[in-house]
């Protein structure tokens, strides 16, 4: 489900200075073959050469948006032993297990790149790398779920969408793949808003109060407005950020304000009722979450980390003594 | 046809609560590529109950979602060995190999059924269910020859599953009567079928069945008494329907 | 322990700071390229990786990741590391000269020939 492509506010800003510092030292011949090779919009492809600087984002990059996958199963996950009525039982264990599908794909996406799955994993569960910040929130209620199905889902696929188009063909694929799942997530989440909202009174509750609870989560998802430096210019020219955060995030309230007010729903930005503007999201609030002091970062590691070990003994055995580990081809 | 129903419930029963706590591994799994592999067979599981409870609403008993999810525990007929908790990747693995085996067999007999909608399930489900037993065979056999302790985890779950097991084919109180219609051969045949299924299996994988002497079957399941594990369960499932069981969800 | 609102997370009793070693090398298993073929008569298109402790398995994985929508009817698998595959730097040993017509079915024009003949012959 969930792309999200914002240059980490905690990064060290080691290669956001200066344009020429990103690409010290590169090979000036190679460089440009490369960038006329993106120019021409044709993909990159793993054994390519490829600057320093393309690998290393593209690595932070997917291996963030894989991360979210796997903890993105969580928040929904919450419901999976509750769902209401077959139809969405069914729909929501499917729709859990193509998180963890996605997760399969960005991380083989990402090992294209020469980071072991082991190594990302690490990352993760040691709280060195991040991953989308909305998956740190509480899913109080079931019309939670159903809230983060359409909208999250929602901003995703803008997201992803827009990636799909970048250079690094193994990404691009897989992002393909993980759009077309992407539509029945976004019409089982509506499916699901709608019934709460033209349902009964307590149901329409749920659902106006999930969505006041998960709005300013998802103004955040896009990441905060890009500064506008050498460095985002050349991740945009190397096809690797692929749309503004701010225009992604005007283009999801473009497309799905109309539809939350079409339900009678209302979104607790006032501003944007009346001046069809919205306030800008409280930014702090997004540093400390992605710092760990959101709700639930510790329960979400935790959880990972409880997996990883409760299946360890499993994948040990099976571990076969002339296995070798190759980077996968595409 | 309270023979029909009967045989209708528990196999319902059994299949959902079966597929609900397989369900409950959706993203916790050892590795991602098992993790879908296992969602998608309790999904399978799920379908199957409603299909079966479909069958049940057709014969005059409420729709399939009020059957699943807004009945007492009480009501349930499944074998206590569906509903005891996942506990860890040996036990659920155990667990899904001698419960697929079983459930296999059952349609498999039932596909010649002359109750012509179960009958149709059957042939309709086979495919899947072949895949189930598929994986779970390759599971157990892998694992059991896997490590030392890999071998020894299996065996004291496959111990610890067994009377369970055995509890899958306690008889009601209308074996003859399905025969007698040909609805169905009966639990005790099923049995046979079962054991000649997993025996090699078994032997293959280097592990033992336990001892005749100690077969105990858990029994009740079928009648209504269940472990202390099915009411929890049965209560969090139903939780958000029963909100407001004549609303849609 | 964690007292979650995801009730599996609760009965886990897991520790909020349950301390993990980190995953060794090949934790993950080895990786095998799936091939899949949607109908009979149709090629097997390569559709990605799996992670898998053997061969059999990564069936069993392939079936669920690739396969478990649409249509279906064969997969193979391979061992990413026994795939021998050329170098994208190489990739200009495939630019080969377009004088090779000898070797297109459009290097061959006849028609005009033909007709050359029948023109001729028409006047005897």
């Amino acid at each position: 489900m969930y792309g999200n492509a914002y240059i980490d506010p905690n990064e060290n800003p080691v290669s956001s200075g200066k344009g020429p510092s990103i690409l010290e030292g590169e090979d000036p011949v190679l460089l440009a073959e490369f960038e006329a090779r993106i120019q021409r919009g044709e993909k990159i492809e793993p054994k390519d050469w490829m600057p320093r600087e393309y690998r290393k984002q593209l690595i932070r990059m997917i291996e963030q948006h894989a991360h979210s996958e796997i903890i993105g199963a969580l928040p929904e996950g919450t419901w999976i032993t509750r769902a209401p009525g077959f139809k969405r039982k069914l729909a929501l264990m499917a729709k859990v297990q193509d998180e963890v599908g996605h997760a399969q794909l960005l991380y083989s996406a990402a090992e294209t790149l020469g980071k072991s799955r082991e190594d990302m994993i690490n990352d993760l569960i040691t709280g060195k790398s991040k991953y989308s910040n909305v998956f740190n929130y509480p899913a109080y209620t079931w019309a939670d779920a159903c809230i983060i199905a359409w909208l999250i889902d929602a901003g995703a696929i803008i997201n992803q969408v827009a990636n799909a188009k970048g250079s690094y063909g193994p990404y691009c694929r897989a992002l393909d793949r993980i759009c077309t799942e992407e539509s029945f997530h976004l019409k089982y989440g509506h499916d699901n808003v709608v019934t709460l909202a033209t349902g009964t009174p307590v149901q329409r509750k749920m659902v106006q109060e999930a969505l006041n609870r998960w709005w300013p989560p998802i103004m955040h998802f896009f990441g905060p407005s890009d500064k506008i430096s050498s460095h985002t210019e050349i991740l945009m020219r190397w096809k690797v950020k692929m749309a503004s955060n701010d225009d992604m995030r005007q283009q999801f309230l473009n497309m799905y304000v109309p539809k939350i007010w079409d339900l009678g729903l209302t979104v607790p930005d006032t501003n944007l009722r009346k001046n069809e503007e919205t306030t800008d999201p409280d930014w702090d609030e997004f540093k400390r979450v992605i710092n760990g002091g959101g709700p639930c970062n510790a329960e979400r590691l935790a959880v990972r980390r409880d997996a990883e070990e409760r299946g360890r003994w499993v994948r040990n055995a099976l571990k076969a003594g002339s296995a070798k580990y190759v980077v996968p081809l595409a | 046809m309270e023979s029909a129903k009967e045989l209708f419930f528990k196999m319902a029963d059994d299949l959902l609560i079966f597929g609900h706590r397989n369900s409950e591994w959706t993203g916790l799994g050892p590795i991602l590529e098992e993790d879908i592999a296992f969602s998608s067979m309790a999904q399978d599981k799920i379908g199957h109950a409603q299909a079966i409870y479909q069958i049940l609403h057709e014969m005059g008993e409420a729709d399939s979602d009020a059957l699943a999810f807004n009945r007492p525990s009480s009501a349930f007929r499944n074998c206590q060995f569906v509903e005891l908790p996942n506990g860890e990747y040996d036990f659920s693995m155990v667990r899904h190999f001698l419960f697929d085996h079983a459930d296999q067999q059952r349609f498999e007999m039932l596909a010649t059924s002359a109750f012509e909608p179960i009958a149709k399930v059957a042939r309709k489900i086979k495919g899947e269910i072949k895949y189930h037993v598929f994986h779970a065979d390759t599971w157990l056999v892998k694992l059991s020859q896997a490590n030392e302790e890999s071998k020894a985890r299996m065996q004291s779950a496959l111990n610890e599953a067994w009377n369970y097991a055995l509890g899958i084919f306690e008889e009601g109180d209308f074996e003859s009567d399905l025969r007698s219609k040909g609805i169905f051969e009966g639990e005790a045949a099923l049995k046979a079928r079962w054991m000649d299924k997993i025996s090699p299996i078994i032997e293959k994988a280097g592990l033992r069945i336990p001892d005749e002497s100690t077969w105990n079957p858990v029994l009740g399941g079928r009648k209504g008494y269940h472990s202390d594990h099915l009411d929890p369960l049965v209560l969090e499932m139903g939780e958000v329907f029963r909100l407001d069981p004549g609303a849609e969800w | 322990m964690i007292q979650s609102l995801d009730p599996r997370v609760t009965r886990a009793q897991i520790e909020l700071n349950n301390p993990i070693d980190p995953l060794t090398e090949l934790d993950q298993w080895e990786t095998y390229e799936v091939f899949h073929q949607k109908k009979r008569g149709d090629q097997h298109i390569h559709v990605g990786i799996v992670h898998a402790a053997n061969p059999e398995m990564a069936l069993l994985f392939a079936k669920e990741q690739y396969a478990r929508r649409g249509v279906s009817v064969n997969i193979w698998v391979v061992k990413t590391a026994q795939v021998y595959s050329s170098d994208y730097a190489d990739s200009d040993i495939f630019e080969t000269v377009p004088e090779k017509v000898y070797r297109e079915a459009g290097g061959y024009k006849v028609m005009e020939k033909i007709n050359k003949y029948k023109k001729a012959q028409a006047v005897k």
